[in-house]
């Protein structure tokens, strides 16, 4: 069994599409957990963790993570405390992109991880970074300024999200509360290549481009577009993929169906409720983009994603966020998206 | 307020330029070959007639001078210049459309890794006093008049410091000559004890025809390239030559491009001068207008560099969509060898995918095929997700004349799925390993009848193991049962573990995901009503006998399809390993 292990591992290493490796480390996972020491079977995990971010099976992470946690507090010390909680910190990133939890668990989650940071002398820095995020996704603004100002003048430790993750965090706040100019200020040694990591700068680049495009900077947002072609790949960017197609439904069709068609499989896996319901918005505009003249040529899952199917499911998922956030606000950031489009459409095709 | 300048510690400034910015000692060849030739430009651009030449000369004891009869220096260039760290007197003109290759002003510095002195004999065109300047890497430094006789052009000669004798050595020298400026368009000549040589070859690979490029790399690499591909990039101001490997890559092979800024070589190891799809080949590239990082061993990556990037791709498309026209079996043999980066190629470019698709390899149920053969003969194709599930299917398909293709390996599923946008006729479903079974041969009303106390039995025992059971006749018959389970399988023994072990709130988030975002898969165990020892097993009337058949039958297909075995499993199987075992010891005719 270790040399079916060890073969799985070798055979991991080279994969590159990411879900093909993470069903290596699924199985990997098991073997371990049957045949070998609890080491092993708690490092699989937390290469697996990384695996499924960049599968786009944001899910799993949560429950690798939950295993890896109880092994934890049995036995703090025969495990890395930093390594744990800096998953932890990706939990938190991920957990109110799943409309499955309810607010009270995810809130149980959060104290958790405020209470292990205190208990374990980290600063509460990356609590209050993930509670602004939290707070947006429910359109709570005051709240997550609150968050956010706890965030800025927390000290930075190691266990802070690097410079550039907070920088592009930063930015993406100042757009949100409608500082558009600032947030550019803010992003630009990230768009200069001063700063970047494994997320950045493909993060940002489909940040950036609802802002350049509101204040009317249109050969900018070209620019943009461009490097997020060359660079973003791959399912771990689902909401990037849809920002570009977007973009691309209206200023390039023959681009906008590569993306399309690379990614629409991306989208219907995806499992991760926020992640996909962006995504769809965005395929939706595509398709009554492609819808308005006649075409011979068929798109992927043709018969699968029609408007219709789209509609439904994009309620669906609006529907379910409002009910577990208790209010409407995803039907404003419905709107707010359909702006996004009709100035789209005004800025690049405005007869 | 009086302002103040910062301190700086020249050494320590030097020292770190020097010994840190660039990644090979060798490098102070190229910076002096660079010196001389740029002078010589400068010299041109004064108007002046002269046949430019740079001389590079060994002497005993370690000690070398390179001699160019360029534009030379005046006093107030050299203060200006050779004694300011950063200045260069080429900077001015830095982005006009220029002839120079460097940049920086701080070439000589490289020259302080390998020397403690630099000693600059100069006479500039523009004046007639010779000077001869003198400089440490501590920061000091001496200018003198010269009253003798010296022409225009400057000299500068170096003595190696302690263990870097070596680069000072007339075999090491003409290496790096060789490798920096053997394409230089002004001629450097290698002398010692007054032999000359002159290392500049007359024609660069980018200026030579097919045939002599073809010549060339096999001289120089000892393989012959299948093809020469020329390339070209009006917007960078480049142009190449690449050269198509005999042998196949791997993809995570680190490319290495040789290429020259104006002739002279920047790097011959560059990773990403062509998109990183094209590892089939190597390339030699010299760009006039791209620009160099400080250490000059990279281009900034700028977007100009993308466009020369996309530019040279394009040439390497071009190239393959005419060759397949042009060279029906070169093109076979280059797809056949490099499937694996044409394959890359071909998810991203449409152009390109509808070009290949029909050359490509993919393993199936019948084994291999190209393409061409699989449409040939089937319009309706089943393709794998993963090498799992095509395993578990692969050989009891082809018995059903089923084409099932492995798209488990990188790409072939994506190829795959596209087939339709360019074989209309032709459907891609993707496999559901869990339904395959389901397409097999129903049995009649009869037979099922016969079957199904069996088939409950079967369901009772494995229900514990999340597998369900049916029945099918299905060629061939020597496979008594086909155990199916989906990709989904691993995770969600991996989500039970996890809901195990977890503590209260996280046991909850698991079941969340367990529950309410997935369905729960059940692997299927398909007996084979066309196997003879399914059937002595059904028409069986000993219950114990029946029981340890099916979990045998079980066990063995978990075995036969690489999955773990967990201890219950393993339990079942020997159980009913030794029942077998022991009803063999108690047959009539063993106990006689």
């Amino acid at each position: 069994m270790k040399q079916r292990f060890d073969e799985l591992r070798r055979s991991s290493w080279g994969m590159s599409d990411a879900r093909q490796k993470l069903l290596v480390l699924e199985e990997m996972i098991g073997i371990a957990d049957r045949w070998l020491t609890e080491e092993d079977a708690y490092q699989v995990r937390i290469q697996y963790m990384s695996a499924a971010v960049e599968a786009g099976a944001r899910e799993r992470l949560l429950v690798a993570f939950a295993w890896c946690l109880s092994r934890f507090e049995r036995s703090p010390g025969d495990f890395s405390q930093h390594s744990l909680m800096w998953h932890y910190k990706w939990v938190l990133n991920e957990i109110w992109r799943m409309p499955e939890f309810s607010l009270e668990v995810i809130g149980r989650v959060f104290e958790d991880f405020r209470q292990k940071c205190l208990q374990y002398g980290y600063s509460l820095r990356p609590y209050y970074q993930q509670q602004v995020n939290f707070m947006l996704s429910q359109g709570m603004v005051e709240k997550a300024r609150e968050a956010y100002k706890l965030w800025r003048a927390a000290p930075r430790d190691g266990m802070a999200d690097c410079r550039a993750c907070e920088q592009n965090l930063f930015g993406s706040y100042l757009f949100r509360i409608n500082h558009l100019k600032r947030g550019l200020q803010t992003l630009k040694p990230i768009l200069d290549g001063k700063m970047s990591c494994q997320s950045i700068p493909q993060n940002t680049y489909s940040k950036v481009i609802v802002p350049l495009l509101k204040l009317g900077e249109r050969e900018q947002a070209a620019v943009i577009a461009k490097k997020a072609d060359r660079d973003v790949k791959g399912p771990m960017f689902l909401e990037e993929h849809g920002t570009f197609l977007e973009y691309y439904a209206v200023t390039d069709m023959k681009k906008a169906v590569k993306i399309y068609n690379d990614t629409i499989r991306y989208g219907l896996a995806s499992k991760v409720g926020w992640d996909k319901f962006n995504y769809l918005l965005s395929v939706r505009l595509f398709l009554r983009e492609w819808g308005k003249k006649k075409r011979r040529k068929k798109l992927a899952e043709s018969d699968y994603v029609t408007l219709e199917w789209l509609d439904r499911e994009i309620a669906g998922l609006a529907e379910a966020f409002n009910r577990r956030n208790g209010n409407s606000y995803m039907d404003e950031y419905m709107k707010d998206k359909d702006k996004h489009a009709r100035r789209l459409v005004e800025a690049y095709r405005p007869e | 307020m009086q302002p103040f300048n910062f301190q700086v510690n020249l050494k320590g400034i030097i020292d770190l330029l020097s010994n840190h910015l660039y990644s090979d000692p060798g490098v102070f060849v190229r910076e002096l070959l660079q010196n001389g030739v740029d002078a010589i430009t400068a010299r041109k651009r004064l108007g002046q007639a002269f046949d430019g030449e740079v001389k590079v000369e060994v002497f005993s004891s370690h000690s070398i001078s390179i001699t160019d009869n360029g534009s030379g220096l005046t006093e107030e260039e050299i203060e200006q210049f050779l004694a300011r760290i950063g200045s260069s007197t080429k900077r001015e003109e830095q982005d006009a459309a220029d002839d120079y290759i460097g940049q920086f002003g701080v070439g000589l510095l490289a020259c302080f890794v390998v020397s403690e002195e630099i000693a600059l004999v100069t006479r500039s065109a523009k004046d007639g006093q010779a000077l001869e300047w003198r400089g440490k890497p501590d920061g000091t430094y001496t200018i003198k008049k010269l009253e003798r006789e010296v022409s225009v052009g400057t000299t500068v000669y170096l003595k190696a410091k302690a263990d870097y004798e070596e680069y000072f050595e007339y075999y090491r020298l003409s290496g790096l000559i060789e490798k920096y400026g053997q394409y230089l368009p002004i001629p450097i000549l290698l002398i010692e004890d007054g032999y000359e040589q002159t290392m500049t070859v007359p024609t660069p690979p980018w200026r030579m025809s097919g045939e002599e490029a073809m010549a060339f790399v096999e001289e120089a690499v000892y393989t012959k390239p299948l093809d020469i591909i020329p390339l070209e990039s009006r917007l960078g101001g480049a142009r190449g030559i690449a050269y198509v490997l005999p042998y196949g890559v791997s993809l995570q092979d680190e490319k290495r491009h040789r290429v020259y800024l104006k002739n002279m070589l920047l790097s011959d190891k560059m990773t990403n001068i062509l998109p990183p799809w094209a590892f089939f080949v190597n390339a030699i590239i010299n760009t006039d207008s791209l620009r160099p990082t400080a250490s000059r061993e990279a281009f900034q990556e700028n977007e100009l560099f993308y466009t020369v990037r996309d530019e040279l791709g394009e040439c390497i498309k071009r190239y393959l969509i005419e060759l397949a026209d042009s060279n029906a079996e070169l093109f076979e043999r280059i797809v056949m060898i490099h499937y694996a980066s044409l394959k890359t190629m071909a998810v991203e470019d449409d152009e390109l995918y509808a070009l290949f698709i029909r050359h490509f390899r993919f393993e199936t149920s019948y084994g291999e095929m190209k393409l061409a053969d699989i449409v040939r003969e089937h319009s309706s194709i089943l393709v794998a997700a993963t090498l799992d599930e095509f395993r578990q299917v692969a050989r009891v398909a082809k018995a059903q004349n089923l084409m099932v293709v492995n798209g488990g390996y990188v790409h072939d599923l994506d190829l795959m799925r596209n087939l339709p946008s360019v074989l209309e006729q032709v459907t891609v479903q993707v496999l559901n390993s869990l339904e395959f079974a389901s397409r097999f041969e129903e049995l009649s009303v009869v037979e099922q009848r016969e079957a199904r106390p069996f088939l409950d039995l079967s369901d009772e025992l494995l229900g514990g193991y999340d597998c369900r059971s049916l029945i099918r006749w299905f060629e061939p018959a020597d496979i008594p049962v086909l155990y199916n389970t989906n990709q989904d399988m691993h995770f969600f023994r991996m989500a039970e573990e996890s809901e195990r072990e977890a503590n209260a709130l996280f046991a909850e988030v698991v079941r969340t995901i367990r529950d309410d975002m997935y369905e729960k898969p059940h692997a299927r165990l398909c007996y084979n009503y066309n196997n003879p020892l399914v059937r002595k097993a059904i028409e069986s009337g000993d219950a114990e006998l029946k029981k340890a058949s099916i979990e045998l039958f079980y066990t063995q297909a978990l075995l036969l399809g690489n999955h773990v075995l967990g201890a219950k499993e393993l339990e079942m199987m020997n159980r009913s390993l030794l029942r077998f075992m022991n009803m063999g010891f108690d047959a009539p005719e063993v106990r006689s």
